[in-house]
């Protein structure tokens, strides 16, 4: 064993898709993490969705005769919101064990870490995605023709995504307590999905919840992809909701990688 | 890089870990480390021997970037661990004193991910955890996840995880913590044949005196942040005399050192917790004698024991305490 190697750098690219190729790896084999995060949505959109399109007559509320298109969008955050849980959960867990020490220990930006757990976040977030509309239009929803509008609808959940896996991954930083942890999440996961317009229009709140959805970053992912991804009319511009969710991605990345190159970096 | 006189000025080889009145103090004044003065020179295996809470952990996560010291300074070959923390991390493997594994992964990609994070391109990763799986005698479990390992496998593993990025310096935090006796023989084998293999200069905490005599050229004993005696444990034994006494009672010990010191057959004497430690040239011929002295300067004994030194008697003499005493704390 002749000691001539080259420790190089992989650079904050290459090291951050290691992690999320790690990340991935773990995710794809890991039959009951693939299974549950595939079954989940398709209970949403099943039995949630039947009831409701039962109620509500197949009349959605925004006066289009698909409920099971308008719910859709609400599923997809929720399920990226479920992601982002499970990566802060993950990133804790890998705390607590110790298991970050590996990382802390290597010559490797801290903002790598940051990315590739995120990055890992929203890959998920993506393959539920897929399958939720997959399994809505099987259920008689409505996908737009246009394939542009699909990748505008991608670019949106990759934002929701980021934003709040990096929301996730910094209180998953601030506490060494599992328990605490959720709770913290339960605080948030509530009024982000009945809070905004992902289950009824915006046009039908009464006016403090209507303020309360519009500073909801889920509002204007639902919104966005209404518009783009499916066949719906949206209530806001579809400018706006880029341009919020970007932010909110940007806005929670900052906040995190704030997080990681101070609070995790050395005691 | 790396620089090739002191930073005194005096020529010569500059020591893979050097630190000047290091030192940690965490919150609520706790003084992990106090004032350590560490020169380790390149290639040697050193030992921090101590019980639990001496400091060990504490010098190892600062001399590996992981903890800023309070005061004083580190270099690892040359480089400061707070100023150039990036230059040192490339330098340097580690294993920690808790098991570090992501145990859903096999053990060849728990090797691979970590090469990986340094950049490793793939040819050289394969061909280098092939090597380190056939050295650590894991190439028939390679592909099998590492939570079927046991104890020692896992321990192993580790150590060929800190290996693949061939550091030229290797810290081992209590590297056989949790292992079974056999378990320990094979992990203490492996550093052996690796240090014949490769040179580098390794640094190894533990609290087991055996592990001290067994692996390192030099020791240091740490007791409360400090470190309280220095040397190769031959050395360090031998300092102790041929055989100690230990007189264990109540009465006036001063009166006794001053005794003792005359004669000529007394190599050591210590006052530790409940009387002395005499290092003698041969037990058998001396005991009678001692025995007849301690009585006739009015010291009542309790106890009298006769062992051969080693690393325990050592720090023994060095704190007046058992290093099991502590253990516990």
């Amino acid at each position: 064993m002749r000691m001539s190697v080259s420790v190089g750098r992989g650079g904050m690219i290459g090291v951050s898709l290691s992690i999320w190729h790690k990340h991935m790896r773990k995710f794809l084999g890991n039959g009951e993490e693939l299974f549950g995060m595939m079954i989940q949505p398709i209970l949403w959109v099943a039995l949630f969705g039947i009831g409701m399109k039962s109620l509500m007559g197949g009349v959605a509320p925004d006066g289009s005769d698909n409920y099971i298109g308008f719910m859709l969008p609400g599923i997809i955050a929720l399920s990226a919101m479920g992601g982002a849980i499970g990566g802060g959960m993950v990133w804790l867990d890998e705390r607590v064990r110790g298991i970050i020490k590996e990382y802390l220990v290597a010559p490797i930006p801290r903002l790598s870490i940051l990315l590739g757990n995120a990055g890992s976040t929203v890959s998920k977030a993506m393959f539920q995605g897929i399958v939720i509309l997959f399994v809505g239009v099987m259920m008689g929803a409505d996908l737009n023709s246009e394939p542009v509008g699909w990748l505008v609808g991608f670019l949106l959940l990759t934002g929701y995504a980021l934003g709040f896996s990096s929301l996730a991954l910094v209180i998953a930083s601030k506490t060494d307590d599992l328990m605490a942890y959720h709770a913290m999440i339960m605080l948030l996961n509530l009024p982000v999905l009945f809070l905004s317009n992902a289950l009824y229009p915006m046009a039908l709140l009464p006016g403090w919840m209507k303020a309360g959805a519009l500073v909801n970053p889920t509002t204007y992912l639902v919104d966005g992809i209404r518009q783009t991804v499916l066949t719906g009319t949206g209530e806001l511009p579809l400018w706006l909701c880029l341009v919020v969710t970007i932010t909110f991605a940007v806005a929670g990345l900052f906040t995190a990688a704030r997080v990681f190159t101070t609070g995790t970096a050395r005691s | 890089m790396i620089a090739l006189t002191d930073p005194e000025g005096t020529p010569g080889p500059v020591p893979a870990i050097e630190t000047r009145h290091l030192a940690k103090r965490y919150p609520g004044d706790i003084q992990a480390v106090g004032a350590l003065d560490l020169s380790i020179p390149t290639g040697s295996t050193y030992a921090l021997l101590g019980p639990n809470g001496a400091g060990k952990t504490t010098t190892i996560s600062m001399l590996t970037t992981l903890a800023v010291p309070t005061s004083g300074s580190a270099l690892i070959n040359g480089i400061d661990v707070v100023q150039a923390e990036a230059q040192v991390r490339q330098q340097i493997g580690v294993t920690f004193q808790e098991m570090v594994l992501d145990d859903a992964l096999t053990g060849r990609q728990v090797l691979d991910y970590h090469g990986r994070l340094y950049g490793l391109p793939a040819s050289e990763r394969t061909a280098r955890i092939d090597e380190l799986l056939e050295l650590m005698e894991l190439t028939e479990a390679a592909e099998r996840r590492c939570r079927d390992y046991s104890g020692g496998m896992k321990r192993r593993l580790e150590l060929a995880r800190a290996l693949v990025t061939v550091p030229q310096v290797l810290f081992l935090d209590e590297p056989t913590l949790g292992l079974d006796p056999q378990g320990r023989a094979m992990v203490w084998d492996y550093i052996q044949v690796l240090k014949k293999r490769t040179g580098m200069t390794v640094l190894i905490t533990t609290h087991y005196l055996d592990e001290a005599q067994q692996l390192a050229d030099l020791v240091g004993i740490m007791d409360r942040g400090r470190l309280v005696a220095e040397g190769a444990p031959a050395s360090l034994v031998d300092e102790l005399g041929a055989d100690t006494i230990r007189v264990a009672g109540t009465g006036p010990v001063d009166a006794l050192v001053n005794r003792f010191s005359d004669l000529p057959f007394v190599q050591s004497i210590s006052r530790v917790d409940d009387g002395l430690l005499l290092g003698v040239r041969s037990s058998s011929r001396h005991l009678a004698e001692v025995v007849t002295l301690v009585t006739g300067e009015g010291f009542v004994i309790e106890d009298v024991s006769v062992a051969k030194p080693d690393l325990g008697a050592v720090f023994f003499k060095y704190t007046g305490r058992q290093m099991k005493d502590e253990v516990q704390a």
